[in-house]
């Protein structure tokens, strides 16, 4: 289970909410950030954000149980660790 | 990964420019220049900031002091932006600062608007000088220039008021890099990203 989290702060509101989108992702809204968890992989598309390059460079504040194996122009992408 | 520095001072979040400290600003940050006459046509004359304090020092104290003129640009909030010239001293640039440091070393003013941050782009540009570059970053729009120096000089306009999830994530992202930087593996953002998720997750109440 793989949780992303995000800056609850205007500019990553996008970022998060594709994220959130996947089927299979669930939201959870903490003390300042917003936490989206799935069983499986998470894929953030970029262009799907429409955030500028800042924004979206920036916008991944942690991920739990998880790594990164895409963050580039067109994606982010985290897989499940054991 | 068990923190080897302190708990989270989450108690002392607050958001950026309301903290409880006594220091006020930057009373002054001070460069050297070989270029007096550049400096002060660039700072008083292009960006429009007065020469506010000058003092004319003959030299004393360790053998290698010179005389020297320090003079102070007023940048705002009672705060000022120095130099030195000494007389008689060798220019001396370092040639070999790799780009990544020397573009992480430069000095950010502050202005409230973006007819603020617009106006000193038209008076850097009127001025025939070449603007590095504008940019919009997360919570600021910034404009960069050179100084005669070679100083890297940001001005920033805020894009949005931080707020206290600001301040509690700068908490817990300086704690995470402790602990990643004090650990035995090597310190990533990876490692970084994974250290903050446990810190998040410890702070939610189960």
């Amino acid at each position: 289970m793989t949780t992303l989290y995000f800056l609850d702060a205007a500019e990553f509101t996008d970022v998060s909410a594709v994220a959130a989108a996947q089927p299979g992702a669930r939201v959870e809204r903490l003390p300042g950030y917003v936490a989206v968890t799935a069983d499986g992989p998470l894929i953030v598309d970029r262009r799907a954000t429409g955030v500028r390059h800042s924004v979206w460079y920036s916008a991944l504040a942690a991920v739990g149980h998880g790594r990164v194996v895409q963050y580039d122009k067109d994606a982010l992408k985290v897989e499940p660790t054991p | 990964m068990t923190s080897p520095t302190a708990q989270l001072r989450e108690q002392e979040a607050a958001p950026r420019g309301t903290s409880s400290h006594p220091v006020r600003g930057i009373n002054h940050m001070a460069f050297p220049t070989f270029d007096p006459a550049g400096t002060i046509h660039f700072y008083r004359d292009v960006l429009g900031l007065p020469v506010v304090q000058t003092m004319q020092v003959k030299a004393w104290g360790p053998e290698y002091q010179r005389d020297f003129v320090h003079f102070f640009f007023d940048i705002g909030n009672a705060d000022c932006l120095a130099f030195f010239y000494y007389f008689g001293q060798e220019p001396y640039h370092d040639e070999n600062v790799p780009p990544l440091l020397d573009l992480g070393r430069h000095v950010a003013l502050h202005v409230d608007t973006v007819e603020d941050l617009d106006g000193f782009q038209k008076r850097i540009e009127d001025a025939g000088l070449k603007l590095d570059m504008r940019v919009m970053h997360e919570t600021v729009e910034s404009i960069y220039v050179r100084d005669p120096n070679g100083i890297l000089i940001e001005i920033a306009r805020p894009l949005r008021e931080l707020a206290a999830a600001d301040a509690v994530d700068a908490e817990v992202t300086a704690q995470a890099l402790l602990d990643v930087v004090a650990s035995d593996g090597e310190p990533t953002l990876d490692a970084l990203w994974a250290r903050k998720a446990e810190l998040i997750a410890s702070r939610v109440p189960a």
